[in-house]
């Protein structure tokens, strides 16, 4: 989905310092996360919490109000994914979850961090978050392994290889914000 | 039905291209044990489920969705050996197997990315899990040549049991199911204080916010070396990784050298089942490069 897609589905332009009580209307297990008694076990659960400034129980309360400036709140981006929240919640909220979906959203406005960025490129270019380098073919070789393991970069040079459609289909990351303000001036200028 | 004794062996990312030896090693317990591996030809990033489902979780699907399918194809299981894999590639496989809808929306994003139809005929499996329950401390020991004289710190990591109500596996707040597959190899495991805590790389953390990830890390190490382990064995080469790099993170900034060797499950049982030395890989690690397994021969039959 594009930016545009997404915020015409929103029907609005919406400005991120606004509340908006509908904007999350199609959040997944939203009758649940509604049920959230604020009791804070997320908060004490938290693996990231203990060290950070991430407050799940009150990401959780600013989402059921519609207070859009969680979406650009970095604190959402802590989050390891450790899902004891996740696990001890009393209302089966499933905090986790309801952060990767609020990080969506995020992505979605263009809110990602350029390191992340770099993961998603990684990932074009090679099929793996994580590619390989000469160090390791030597090493593979040393250990009496393939030098190259027979995942997608192997392919990669194939006639209308996988790679490419892959690449091309997946992760169409929103630019970030200045790119695409400056896309929109240019549009204006038209 | 799948055809049994075979796995259709997903790699990856971090295990084939950072710690290639804990592939060898699962390779090598693998056949010992009866197993045929098959090769995913073709196959990406699992992909990883705190990084890249942050952006797009329906891309994510797919992306998963597209492994999935190679393993159906060939009419195997799927078996991985890290946490973060297994938590998106189960989790997608229960997702689509249940939900119809979700299902097609998929199917039809998947036939974009080449000849993909998920059809939810394959179960995902951790190696971890496949020794620890399927095989087990008992039956393992038919299988070992020597066992060895150690003391570990244990590190479930936390994919690998959470959420429990999709992975189903063991209790994610006291589990025991590798404490007694590793003493069956000789092993102590050792209680440490906040011992199922997360290693801190999840998330998309680990790169983003690495300070962060490192503080986590930090804390975990202190806890681990106050009881003096002879090395860290975890059941995720992303926690491997992060106890590694950790470790030398601590060593370059606040000058602490805990330096503990760190295998992977598959590492360990390879060894005890008669795997030289030399392809566990701890000379190509940054930690514990003088630690000496002491091995104890098994007696066996033939
Ligand atoms: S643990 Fe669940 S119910 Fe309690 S505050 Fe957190 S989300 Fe709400
Ligand atoms: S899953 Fe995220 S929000 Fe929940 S306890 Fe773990 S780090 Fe905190």
């Amino acid at each position: 989905m594009t930016i545009n897609d997404f915020l015409n589905e929103k029907k609005k332009y919406v400005e991120l310092s606004d509340f908006d009580s509908h904007f999350f209307d199609d959040i997944a297990n939203r009758s649940k996360i509604l049920t959230c008694i604020q009791c804070g076990t997320c908060t004490a659960s938290c693996e990231s919490g203990r060290w950070t400034a991430l407050k799940t129980r009150i990401i959780i309360r600013k989402l059921i109000l519609g207070d859009l400036s969680v979406l650009k709140d970095p604190d959402i981006w802590l989050c390891t994914t450790c899902y004891n929240c996740y696990e001890r919640c009393p209302r089966d909220v499933k905090p986790t979850d309801v952060i990767i979906d609020l990080r969506n959203y995020a992505s979605k406005l263009g809110n990602i961090h350029p390191v992340h960025r770099k993961v998603v490129d990684f990932l074009k270019a090679t099929g793996h978050a994580v590619p390989i380098n000469d160090k390791i073919k030597q090493m593979r070789k040393e250990l009496d392994m393939e030098e190259i393991p027979p995942t997608l970069y192997k392919f990669k040079d194939e006639e209308n290889s996988e790679l490419t459609k892959y690449a091309k289909e997946l992760f169409n990351l929103v630019p970030p914000k200045d790119e695409k303000e400056e896309v929109k001036d240019k549009g204006k200028k038209v | 039905m799948v055809q049994e004794k075979k796995y259709a062996f997903y790699l990856g990312c971090i295990m084939p291209n950072r710690y290639p030896a804990i592939e060898k090693s699962t390779r090598y317990v693998m056949e010992k044990i009866g197993y045929e591996l098959l090769d995913m030809e073709r196959a990406g990033c699992c992909p990883a489920p705190g990084v890249l489902r942050s952006f797009d979780k329906e891309d994510w699907m797919v992306a998963a969705a597209r492994n999935i399918c190679i393993a159906e194809k060939m009419d195997v299981d799927l078996l991985t050996v890290c946490n973060g894999c297994f938590g998106t590639l189960q989790e997608v496989n229960t997702q689509l197997h249940e939900n119809e809808e979700l299902r097609e929306r998929v199917n039809l994003k998947l036939k974009l990315l080449g000849d993909y139809e998920f059809k939810g005929t394959i179960e995902v499996k951790h190696v971890a899990a496949l020794l620890s329950i399927d095989i087990g401390p008992t039956e393992i020991q038919e299988h070992l040549v020597r066992r060895v004289n150690a003391t570990t710190a244990i590190h479930y990591g936390c994919h690998f049991l959470k959420p429990s109500q999709v992975r189903q596996i063991d209790s994610p707040e006291d589990p025991t199911i590798l404490e007694d597959f590793v003493e069956a190899l000789g092993i102590k495991s050792l209680n440490f204080k906040q011992k199922y805590t997360c290693c801190g790389a999840g998330g998309g953390i680990k790169a983003a916010y690495a300070d962060t990830s490192m503080t986590i890390l930090s804390e975990k190490m202190k806890h681990i070396s106050d009881v003096n382990p002879d090395f860290i064995l975890d059941v995720c080469p992303f926690c491997h990784l992060q106890f590694e790099s950790g470790q030398d993170w601590l060593k370059k900034n606040h000058d602490i050298n805990y330096d503990i060797p760190v295998f992977h499950l598959s590492q360990i049982t390879a060894y005890c089942m008669g795997m030289e030395e030399r392809y566990m890989g701890l000379q190509y690690q940054n930690n514990g490069k003088k630690y000496e397994l002491i091995p104890i021969e098994v007696q066996t039959n033939d």
